[in-house]
């Protein structure tokens, strides 16, 4: 199957889940409720501080918002779909397509995510700027920088939701793997916990797995707290990590499929 | 009555028998979801760690506050959530209409035929969690406040089971209503913070409109000996009764739907 034709998957996705529109607000309260609740954790912690280690309550705020609704690290939806179907055989339709199912995900998630961006992310953000205000990049170069360091956060995020989805295939349930992925991540993505407000050994050891290029150093860069050739190297680092997680999803990917147990169907 | 209370230990026991049957993957799924929870509590302790304190919270208390709520949350949803989230799917597919020619109380059938012993992992973090927490605090207990602290879990569990089979009973009348369950969960996730930190407005509504309040905050706050936002000295009574008073508004929906029910497929 041409690559050209993989985007296809991208607009059915985007589309189908204008279906469910009951979906939309229930999910622009979720992440509403969960930003302000963070904010307000954030605010509490700050009371009477103007900085701690350099760091302001605004920069807090566009941290939460940065690192929570907009680097969405949940992947729940995605690795039960996932995990359902190869748990009820319906991954078998797509393998018997002639189409790379690894990259039938991507696009399908490509599709998802626009949609959530628009319809989820973006009413939060505005709502956020409006009643508690968000900041700026700190400069053009990080603005742009912040692009790149986007395009890695969402990759792999991709890539490491994938790669547990994937493991359902010998386990034949995700249910376990994805609640496994939620603790790691909400520890060691940085998405709650900034890593540098985490102590140093602990932030030195998660400032060098994959996942604090999910959410910690994209929103780092974002508000200054990396210089432009710091960030430039972490940027380099995060896409050897992408490879080094792409190369092992393929690995995975060739192993799985001569695995299928079908358990229904 | 007695007939109904003889029947339960069977639905529970073929219930819990298919879980068994894949031992291994109950225990992992206990374990992986401590874990999934010990991520976010983790990063919970990290925060108080770096600013000591959290609206007047330290670790110990906020860990109390943290395994209060994931205890009651799961004793409470462990005998409603999942069984009322698929209520749509039970009245679209028509499998509900089978639940009604049972000769047993379809609120009873949904419950604890289908009890769910996933909860487990929740339960052993919270349990653990509360150890630790009640040794570091040093209160000082009696056993009024034994009793009180007792109650206060089960009314919690009450409050939940009553809000979980309202939202799925409510299905009953417009068909679907698991979107209702994202604005539970979402002040369940409030619900896991000190109220006090939260602006008055949505105090008032943790209280009142949407009580997750006292789930966790409310019973905990009254045996830390802490001030309770609006309530004051009613919070100990007020923490014992909403459970009850749930159940009673919660009977009354799920019977004013099951009346006015018109069936969806089948």
């Amino acid at each position: 199957m041409k690559v050209s034709a993989y985007p296809a998957f991208t607009v059915t996705a985007f589309l189908s889940r204008l279906v469910y529109r009951n979906q939309v607000w229930s999910g622009v309260f979720g992440e509403l409720v969960a930003t302000f609740a963070f904010i307000a954790v954030w605010t509490a912690a700050f009371s009477g501080s103007r900085n701690v280690d350099g760091v302001t309550l605004p920069d807090m705020v566009t941290y939460v918002l940065i690192a929570g609704p907009l680097l969405n690290w949940n992947t729940t939806r995605y690795i039960r779909e996932v995990g359902d179907s190869i748990r009820n055989g319906d991954v078998t339709v797509f393998l018997l397509k002639p189409l790379h199912y690894p990259a039938l995900l991507f696009f399908n998630q490509l599709g998802n995510n626009a949609f959530e961006q628009l319809t989820i992310t973006l009413p939060v953000a505005v709502i956020v700027a409006l009643t508690v205000g968000l900041l700026p990049p700190a400069s053009p170069a990080h603005g742009l920088l912040f692009l790149a360091f986007w395009a890695v956060s969402w990759c792999m995020l991709f890539l490491i939701a994938t790669l547990t989805g994937l493991l359902a295939f010998w386990l034949l349930t995700a249910f376990s793997l994805e609640w496994f992925l939620r603790g790691i991540m909400a520890l060691a993505s940085g998405a709650v916990v900034p890593l540098w407000f985490m102590p140093g050994a602990l932030a030195a050891l998660l400032g060098h797995l994959p996942f604090a290029w999910v959410s910690y150093y994209p929103s780092a860069v974002y508000l200054g707290k990396l210089d432009a050739p710091t960030s430039g190297v972490y940027l380099l680092i995060g896409l050897s990590w992408l490879a080094a997680l792409a190369a092992l999803a393929g690995w995975l990917w060739s192993r799985a499929r001569h695995r299928l147990v079908v358990q229904g169907g | 009555m007695l007939r109904t209370l003889r029947l339960l230990p069977h639905l529970i026991g073929i219930h819990v028998r298919t879980h068994m049957e894949y031992r291994s993957a109950l225990v992992i799924g206990w374990i992986a979801q401590a874990v999934g929870y010990g991520g976010m509590y983790a990063s919970i302790a990290l925060i108080i760690n770096r600013f000591e304190n959290l609206g007047g919270w330290t670790w110990p208390q906020m860990a109390l506050l943290l395994a209060f709520h994931l205890l009651a949350y799961a004793v409470g949803a462990c005998i409603s959530f999942v069984q009322f989230r698929d209520m749509e799917e039970k009245i679209r597919f028509g499998t509900f209409d089978a639940i009604l020619v049972k000769p047993i109380g379809p609120w009873t059938f949904l419950a604890f035929s289908g009890l769910n012993i996933e909860y487990g992992g929740h339960i052993a973090l919270a349990i653990g969690l509360m150890i630790w927490a009640l040794l570091s605090l040093d209160l000082p207990w009696t056993p009024g406040l034994a009793l009180y602290f007792a109650a206060a879990v089960a009314s919690a569990a009450m409050l939940v089971a009553a809000l979980m089979t309202m939202i799925g009973a409510t299905a009953l009348i417009w068909v679907r209503s698991r979107h209702l369950f994202a604005i539970f969960f979402g002040f369940w996730e409030l619900a896991r913070y000190p109220l006090n930190i939260f602006p008055a407005p949505l105090q008032i509504l943790m209280i009142t409109f949407a009580p997750l309040g006292f789930l966790a905050f409310i019973p905990c706050a009254v045996v830390l000996g802490k001030p309770v936002p609006i309530l004051g000295d009613l919070a100990p009574a007020a923490s014992l009764l909403i459970g009850p008073l749930f159940v009673i508004l919660a009977a009354a929906h799920w019977r004013w739907c099951l009346r006015n029910y018109q069936g969806a497929g089948g």
